[in-house]
């Protein structure tokens, strides 16, 4: 991991050592000078496991912060601490009943819900060669933040990587959809279907982005219709 | 030459011979395995995450086992050899002493090897049964089936074998330079952990100190520069870590981490074969 690398995860500019010393305990930090860093990294997933079965929001955050910590590289310990913040605990808040104003638990949701974000964004930095984060980052913005354009952007990023699935190529164009792009989403499906050539691979699903392009097609021209009566 | 080879051969396989009749190897040996068989569980995760447990124990007992019959090992090997009077009728013989060294690092490093060839045996098949056991729960779709046998038959994991045996050789050459100074085998064990940790801490503090933008004076850039040149730096192993986590690590960085290491091992044998030739017994 290069320095820049670690800048990014962690977020500090300080001396590790003195960081990891104060966010942990002592046996963790003898376990992460001894080499033993994926075990201790894996007690912290249980324990976030455990909290989560309890629903101790707090502790899943500081124990999965903490696998992170030890083990940036590790892109399951980003995906499950993100998911765990941005779905489980945001809902969990929405749905509280200890507080009566909807007001006041959406603003709580909503700060796990960045909370998830923040550690995405991250992992995005510690784990830069993989699609994996950009997509769950993708996600994120469209289905917790209804933000289409930054999951469009993250979706493209994510098939940059040489191990983004092959489905994701479509995803870009239904996040420009969403945003309201009808245009950029029509252009970049036929831009893509072109990319497929005359005889695509049957796993790009070729019949699926032709129907998209039919369906955006009919789209555009009912609106400029509407518009000209 | 080939006589220098021939007797260090013969201390070699009288060393192997003496630690493997040694009771604590084969105890060390049994927890090992036990360890290893029963890392498989975890089975309310996915199945990568509870690949990713099964590898990180795994390596960990690896490891651990490993630095356990290195120490002790080497720890006993030459102050045991004092305390007992023995080593005089061996090197009465035409023995020279720096033979007598290499000899008993090879003894050594010949039980390390045959430990991790068993201990990696034993971890190849847990990770079948682990892969067995997972493509029977998750049904057989031919994605599925595919991702875990990528996971449990990656072929990274030789990677990570090479860098553990790597690591566990350079600690066994620093605990004999340490047995040919000392007297007690109390000494070897402090002293060849201490080297151990202060290994995995240097690179990063180093770094840190060097890099925090405040002024450093020449003396400590010296000193820092000292502790880089005489502590193996053990970060370099993490690589490991990056194996488990299912990231790209290239041979030629793998091989670059073994090549430093032997270059090490080198280094720490002359140095204790000097050391040893110049000490009164």
């Amino acid at each position: 991991m290069t320095r820049e690398q670690r800048l990014a995860t962690v977020g500090f500019s300080g001396p590790t050592a003195v960081a990891v010393r104060e966010k942990l305990g002592q046996g963790l930090v003898l376990a992460a000078l001894g080499g033993f860093r994926g075990l201790a990294a894996n007690a912290l997933m249980l324990q976030a496991h455990g909290a989560w079965e309890e629903k101790q929001w707090v502790r899943v955050r500081s124990a999965l912060e903490m696998a992170t910590l030890l083990q940036p590289r590790v892109a399951l310990f980003w995906d499950l601490a993100s998911w765990h913040m941005a779905w489980n605990a945001a809902v969990a808040a929405e749905r509280y009943d200890g507080e009566e104003s909807e007001t006041r638990r959406r603003i709580e949701a909503r700060k796990w819900v960045e909370a998830g974000r923040e550690l995405l964004e991250r992992g995005t930095r510690a784990v830069p060669e993989k699609a994996l984060l950009f997509q769950r980052l993708g996600d994120l913005y469209w289905q917790r933040l209804a933000d289409y354009q930054a999951a469009a952007a993250c979706y493209r990023e994510a098939l940059l990587k040489k191990d983004a699935p092959l489905y994701l190529e479509r995803f870009v164009g239904y996040a420009l959809d969403r945003a309201g792009e009808k245009q950029a989403a029509l252009e970049y499906f036929r831009e893509l279907r072109r990319s497929m050539g005359e005889s695509p691979d049957p796993a790009r699903k070729p019949e699926v982005v032709e129907r998209e392009i039919r369906r955006l097609e009919n789209e555009i021209r009912d609106t400029s219709a509407g518009r000209t009566k | 030459m080939r006589e220098s080879w021939r007797r260090i051969r013969a201390v070699a396989g009288n060393t192997f011979l003496e630690a493997v009749r040694q009771k604590v190897f084969a105890v060390l040996l049994i927890f090992a395995l036990v360890l290893l068989g029963g890392a498989n569980y975890f089975a309310e995760f996915s199945f990568q995450e509870q690949f990713k447990f099964l590898k990180d124990l795994g390596y960990a007992t690896i490891s651990l086992t490993g630095l356990l019959v290195g120490l002790l090992g080497a720890a006993q090997l030459i102050p045991a050899e004092i305390e007992r009077r023995t080593i005089l009728t061996a090197l009465c013989r035409p023995l020279r002493r720096w033979e007598f060294v290499v000899g008993k690092y090879l003894g050594l490093v010949s039980l390390l090897g045959v430990m991790l060839g068993i201990m990696g045996a034993v971890f190849w098949v847990v990770l079948r049964w682990k892969e067995a056991q997972l493509i029977g729960m998750e049904g057989g779709e031919a994605g599925v089936v595919q991702a875990i046998q990528a996971e449990s038959r990656d072929p990274r994991l030789w990677q990570a074998f090479a860098l553990i045996a790597a690591k566990l050789f350079v600690v066994c050459s620093l605990a004999v330079f340490f047995s040919t100074l000392a007297t007690s085998t109390t000494f070897v064990v402090a002293m060849t952990l201490m080297i151990y940790l202060i290994g995995h801490l240097q690179s990063v503090a180093r770094e840190q100190w060097l890099e925090s933008g405040e002024k450093t004076v020449w003396f400590i850039q010296l000193f820092l520069s000292a502790v880089a040149l005489l502590v193996p730096d053990f970060n370099l192993y993490s690589l490991i870590d990056e194996i488990v986590a299912g990231n790209l690590v290239p041979w030629r960085a793998t091989l670059e981490v073994v090549a430093y290491s032997c270059a090490y091992v080198g280094v720490l044998l002359a140095a204790a074969a000097w050391l040893f030739e110049g000490r009164d017994l």
